[in-house]
């Protein structure tokens, strides 16, 4: 179970961007952080991955310390995959390797090498192993992140805005692994996602932010037009089609 | 590439003012030939030719680490000001304190004859180490962040190019005259003991490199990325800069200024190779060695019995090559 418990962290110290942020995911949830630009998303995932050194709280993973651990420790744990990402001039296979690093020192082992084997082809990626990074598709990119985190052997897989650059297509593609990948390996997903059909299509559990802690929590019920209203201040309404429920948050477009 | 590095080694030595035939110079290398011309191949060419190996190294894995670290691949030694530091220790040296270092190293005449020719040398790496230091306790506020380190580099290097041009104004035509031969960068000047020195700080700067190499990889995709594989990103960028620019201080302290090797080299490697950094460190090594040897067997060939500046040579040779490259659409692997 992953658990944050008054989680604080501010850039200047008159600033705050967290304010005692508490929040709990089992294993194999995927979790989604929802929230407005700069309502402290990001830096709370900067801190579970960590990127970023929070001035209070604790981060728990089954009872021990994420914040306590060594990086090498923290890396056989926790994963992180980047909304903006850039690979430099390395292949595919290159780059999944970097996942490893915290495995060995100057050359990987042949256990190392297995599992970039085993990962590239559960990510469907042996045709491409050999090519640059850079030329690959927006998703195929977007898979080579997933792969890379996949590679640390994770327990718990943290994805910024996953789909923020990605065509509809590679959207799905991506959601439909990561969800994959939760169910298939027991690993816990926590995600910030903006587009909030999207994330009810993904998430288990969902998260809102506003001014700096979690404000709402529950499952895909949480979703109300007063919750958006609050969180967003944008009227929405919840539709339903063949028993799935949808947010239309276009309505005050229509109305003008 | 090793054996056109060695090839191109042997071409060096054997190529020089005196004219003397092949046959000369391998009777020479065995110590077989006249005293003159033994002298002429192991006291003058051999050590030159082993700081060519050794600084070319140096300097373009110094350009490629300082690519990496700050995520620009314009950087080269040059961005962290460690040249310009170099170039205002050695003028401070010549203009205000007399250095001793009058003569070149390119004329046999006055090989062995400069009144203490480490004056000079020790005065330009102790204001590299010292604007290195200076650049990199400013960027330690700022946890290493890549833009911050590129343009405390850039200004800091501005500083010393203002206060070499201050000196330079009140210098003498003599001392001036001093100031910019040494400023042209002559691999001349090289001796057994400068090499010695050059090739502990390269070759601990080179296994440390090789050592990262993977670390360095990760950090191709960010910081936060690097982080959450396991890289202690701050401590790896400190330690990492600090060697490359060693590297480059004690080379340029010796040599002079030998520009454009730290960002050719890098980029041809890597246009050819690709980024995986154990590869591209050991061949952007061979490659910058590979430049500086080809620079200074034409800068000796071209000079008419005196080298021209070897920085020269290697601008204008590596330049078109460069520009060719980085026009060029081909795939690296």
């Amino acid at each position: 179970m992953l658990e944050i418990k008054g989680l604080s962290f501010a850039y200047e110290n008159d600033r705050p961007v967290l304010k005692g942020v508490d929040m709990a995911l089992e294993d194999g949830q995927v979790g989604i952080l929802l929230g407005r630009n700069g309502a402290g998303k990001s830096t709370l995932l900067k801190i579970i991955t960590g990127v970023l050194k929070p001035s209070g709280g604790s981060v728990l993973f089954n009872g021990q310390d994420l914040l306590a651990m060594t990086r090498r420790e923290r890396a056989a744990l926790v994963a992180y995959v980047p909304q903006q990402i850039d690979f430099g001039d390395l292949t595919v296979y290159q780059t999944v390797l970097t996942g490893r690093v915290s495995y060995y020192s100057i050359k990987p082992s042949k256990s190392d090498l297995d599992v970039v084997g085993r990962v590239i082809a559960e990510m469907d990626l042996s045709d491409v192993s050999c090519r640059n990074v850079q030329e690959l598709s927006g998703g195929e990119r977007q898979k080579v992140a997933i792969a890379r985190a996949l590679a640390q052997e994770p327990k718990v897989l943290v994805f910024d805005e996953p789909t923020g650059n990605l065509d509809i297509a590679n959207e799905l593609l991506i959601i439909k692994e990561a969800k994959k990948i939760a169910c298939s390996k027991n690993i816990t997903v926590f995600s910030s996602i903006h587009d909030l059909n999207q994330a009810m299509y993904f998430g288990d559990k969902f998260f809102f932010m506003k001014d700096g802690s979690i404000k709402y929590t529950g499952n895909s019920e949480v979703f109300s037009p007063e919750i958006i209203r609050d969180v967003y201040g944008v009227e929405a309404s919840l539709v339903g089609d063949r028993g799935e429920k949808y947010i239309n948050y276009y309505k005050e477009l229509r109305n003008d | 590439m090793l054996l056109a590095v060695l090839g191109m080694a042997f071409v060096c030595l054997f190529v020089g003012s005196s004219h003397m035939s092949f046959s000369e110079c391998i009777q020479a290398l065995l110590n077989r030939s006249t005293a003159a011309n033994n002298r002429i191949i192991w006291k003058i060419r051999m050590p030159r030719v082993i700081a060519a190996i050794i600084a070319g190294a140096g300097l373009s894995v110094s350009g490629l680490i300082m690519q990496t670290n700050l995520n620009n691949s314009m950087a080269s030694p040059s961005t962290l000001g460690v040249s310009n530091a170099a170039v205002f220790g050695a003028n401070l040296s010549i203009i205000a304190f007399a250095g001793g270092f009058l003569d070149t190293g390119s004329h046999l005449a006055n090989f062995d004859v400069g009144a203490n020719p480490y004056s000079t040398s020790l005065m330009a790496f102790v204001f590299s180490v010292v604007s290195i230091l200076l650049i990199l306790f400013l960027c330690g506020t700022r946890s290493f962040s890549p833009n911050v380190v590129v343009l405390a580099g850039i200004a800091i290097g501005s500083v010393w190019t203002a206060a070499t041009t201050i000196l330079q104004f009140y210098a003498t035509d003599v001392g001036l005259s001093a100031a910019v031969v040494w400023n042209f960068g002559d691999l001349g000047r090289a001796t057994y003991r400068t090499d010695l020195i050059m090739l502990v700080t390269v070759g601990v700067g080179l296994v440390f490199f090789l050592f990262m190499s993977r670390r360095f990889d990760a950090l191709l995709s960010g910081d936060a990325v690097a982080v959450s594989v396991g890289v202690n990103v701050k401590a790896l960028r400190f330690v990492s800069m600090l060697l490359a620019s060693m590297i480059t201080a004690v080379c340029v302290s010796f040599l002079g200024i030998i520009g454009f090797v730290g960002i050719i080299c890098p980029h041809i490697v890597k246009k050819f190779f690709g980024q995986e950094h154990f590869w591209s460190i050991s061949a952007s090594a061979l490659c910058g060695s590979l430049l500086l040897l080809v620079a200074d067997t034409l800068s000796r060939s071209m000079g008419s019995g005196s080298a021209l500046p070897v920085g020269a040579i290697t601008s204008m040779l590596g330049a078109p090559f460069f520009i060719a490259i980085i026009f060029s659409k081909g795939r690296r692997r």
